[in-house]
């Protein structure tokens, strides 16, 4: 038990700058050496917008109003959940010489890599309405609810986050399967489909993907210009806040013995 | 009295796991999940108990594998006991592997952000303490170069540095002072002897017991996970000394081929030879400032010892240590490369080892100068030579005590000359 002589205020300062330094470092380290910058963090969303973008109008066409649009919404936000995931579970393994020194709060190297990725995620923000405009669609003040859509996102990526990097400390190979696993997953997401065709029998299994409804609410907020459906939105938050709480206990549980383990 | 860390019945069992414990999933589902669990426990440390008043300096040593990182690690919080309390009261700061967070390709100032905040201190307290740890680091002017340019030494300078700006009120530190040149060390040491002043607690852990001789003020030997003595370090660290002699002779054979110096004295065993004798001391010179053997000098002169070793099996860090004693017993000098921040390799074969003194400033007489080698925990010698080597130190004045250092009478003062008076020695 250690009882520091610092008020709770200074304690959630000193976090939030820790916090900061790291996903600063996260950045710097990215982009240090390297002409286009922080530019680059947009060559990933675009190449595989292009790519798909070929296959579903030109190959195999969806016919989806405002493709370009609907693809690069769901896109990012796809993005951004498996960078995060996939960086969170390296984050423990990778920072042992962190890990090791007193005082240092583990729970903070999970949120570092999904706040990186919500970065760049925000990055590409400008671009996506750059795309909405081209398609000649006009933001509303449902927009507003754009936060809370990734809020609750930042939520859920963050709970699986905390369990993912408890289990690489555990499996070393829970990276390499977690890249398989979002391989599929990547399929069982209305990135570059619309989520009504899915047969009514599969619906109520695929529906408790809770991604699919987070992708569904950008595109309502976004696209269509309306609000997002409340209930599964509401249902969503829940549903990660609940997580989160579960996972940080274990991941606190498990941080005892990071250490020893590394 | 205030208590500031206070340890009660503390335990610590590490896990060790099946030699094919499976480290991935795909292991683990093909060879089943049974060799997940630990095969046994080995107590790390066990039912430690003990209390630090504030702005107390303790030091905490013993050979390896007993227990000091982890009993530091727990006080520092880090990991948990599976049994017994730690409880600390204050802000910690750690000298334990300085460096950590540094990335060699951000610049020495985004560095000591990030190392700052790693350490405990937020943002604006860095910005405000920030020309200070340059400073001090003395690195103005390579602070916005990348620290893959930097050398070690500034390197460590630069970490060291924002370590003790944390400003802790309990600071644990982990053999980091072995590390860097010993212009660094001492600038270290003075700085951990500031903070102490300040009244911050230090906690020391080392192998290095002539460091907590000289700069704590309590002690505890640990061995195997439980503290074998505890107290004021001079108490602590002879009684582990006594005990290192006694395990020497332990390991003393009992039967060697009598050897002999340059000098023809008998080297005998368990006479004036103790040692495991792994490592052997095969012959001491000692040399006056021409490099001629000798073994008289005058008072002031320069000594150089030199020890010819020759190791039969690898010797990992081994300490040298040479005394000059009086013939009565009395230790007049004593040193060793440890103390000196010397940190040997693992040597084997034939090698020397010198010391040389620039001025021998004893007193007449006759002494001894002792060599030894010891193990790097100092558990036991390896070979030791007692009052083998004379050496006969002259003067022309007729001081007496311990110490002959340079010097000169001046008197002052109306001086009658008629009744001139000899100067009367004091005794």
């Amino acid at each position: 038990m250690i009882i520091p002589e610092f008020s709770p205020s200074r304690r959630l300062i000193y976090i939030f700058d820790l916090l900061f330094e790291l996903v600063a470092r996260d950045m710097k380290l990215r982009y240090k050496r390297s002409v286009l910058g922080i530019a680059w963090s947009l060559l990933n969303p675009l190449f595989q917008l292009l790519v798909l973008l070929f296959i579903f109008n030109m190959v195999v066409p969806v016919n989806i109003p405002n493709y370009f649009s609907f693809l690069f919404t769901g896109l990012l936000s796809w993005i951004w959940f498996q960078s995060s995931l996939l960086l969170a579970t390296g984050a423990i393994v990778e920072n042992r010489d962190l890990i090791k020194k007193p005082g240092f709060p583990a729970a903070i190297l999970p949120t570092v890599s999904v706040t990186s990725s919500l970065i760049h995620f925000l990055i590409a923000i400008p671009i996506l309405l750059i795309f909405l405009k081209l398609d000649g669609i006009r933001l509303t003040s449902a927009s507003l609810a754009l936060p809370v859509a990734i809020a609750i996102q930042f939520i859920l990526t963050l709970s699986l986050a905390f369990l993912l990097a408890t289990f690489q400390v555990v499996f070393r190979d829970t990276q390499y399967l977690l890249g398989v696993f979002l391989n599929l997953l990547f399929f069982l997401i209305p990135i570059f489909y619309d989520a009504s065709k899915v047969p009514e029998r599969f619906k109520t299994l695929y529906n408790l993907n809770p991604m699919v409804h987070i992708i569904e609410a950008y595109r309502a907020i976004l696209i269509r210009g309306e609000l997002p459906d409340n209930l599964s939105l509401l249902l969503v938050g829940l549903l990660a806040t609940g997580l989160l709480i579960f996972s940080f206990k274990i991941f606190k549980r498990a941080s005892y013995y990071f250490a020893e383990e590394l | 009295m205030s208590y500031v860390i206070v340890v009660n019945g503390l335990s610590k069992k590490f896990r060790r796991y099946h030699p094919d414990r499976p480290f991935t999933l795909q292991e683990a589902v093909l060879g089943g999940l049974g060799r997940i669990k630990p095969v046994e426990y080995l107590w790390a440390l066990r039912d430690i108990s003990f209390q630090i008043e504030s702005g107390r300096m303790v030091g905490v040593f013993g050979p390896n594998g007993a227990g000091k990182s982890t009993l530091l690690r727990l006080i520092g919080g880090v990991g948990k006991p599976d049994a017994g309390s730690v409880t600390v009261r204050g802000r910690i700061g750690a000298l334990l592997d300085l460096g950590a967070g540094f990335h060699p390709d951000l610049t020495g100032r985004e560095n000591v952000f990030v190392a700052g905040v790693i350490s405990g201190l937020t943002r604006r307290e860095v910005s405000e303490k920030f020309d200070s740890i340059v400073g001090f680091a003395e690195l103005e002017e390579f602070i916005d170069s990348p620290v893959r340019t930097y050398s070690t030494g500034m390197l460590m300078r630069l970490a060291f540095s924002v370590a003790v700006h944390v400003e802790p009120e309990i600071l644990l530190i982990d053999e980091v002072l072995a590390v860097g040149d010993i212009m660094f060390q001492r600038k270290c040491i003075e700085q951990i002897i500031k903070l102490k002043a300040k009244g911050c607690t230090i906690i020391l852990v080392t192998h290095d017991t002539a460091q907590i001789r000289n700069l704590c003020d309590e002690a505890i030997w640990l061995h195997r996970g439980r503290v074998v003595a505890r107290g004021p370090t001079n108490a602590v660290v002879d009684q582990y000394i006594a005990e290192g002699f006694a395990e020497t002779k332990r390991r003393t054979p009992a039967e060697w081929p009598v050897a002999h110096t340059d000098a023809g004295t008998e080297l005998r065993i368990n006479e004036n030879r103790f040692g495991s004798l792994e490592l052997e001391i095969r012959a001491v010179k000692l040399l006056n400032g021409k490099g001629l053997p000798i073994n008289e000098i005058k008072s002031g002169d320069q000594l150089c010892v030199v020890i010819e070793y020759n190791a039969s099996q690898p010797i990992p860090g081994p300490i040298f240590f040479i005394n000059i004693n009086r013939e009565d017993g009395l230790v007049c000098y004593d040193t060793t490369t440890s103390g000196a921040g010397l940190n040997l390799p693992t040597i084997q074969g034939n090698g020397k080892v010198k010391l040389y003194i620039e001025r021998l400033d004893l007193t007449r007489g006759l002494y001894y100068v002792n060599v030894g080698v010891c193990e790097r925990d100092w558990a036991y010698s390896y070979d030791y030579h007692q009052r083998v080597y004379p050496l006969v130190i002259s003067s022309d004045g007729g001081e007496k005590g311990i110490i002959h250092p340079p010097h000169r009478w001046e008197i002052e003062g109306e001086q009658k000359l008629q009744t001139t008076m000899p100067f009367r020695r004091t005794p």
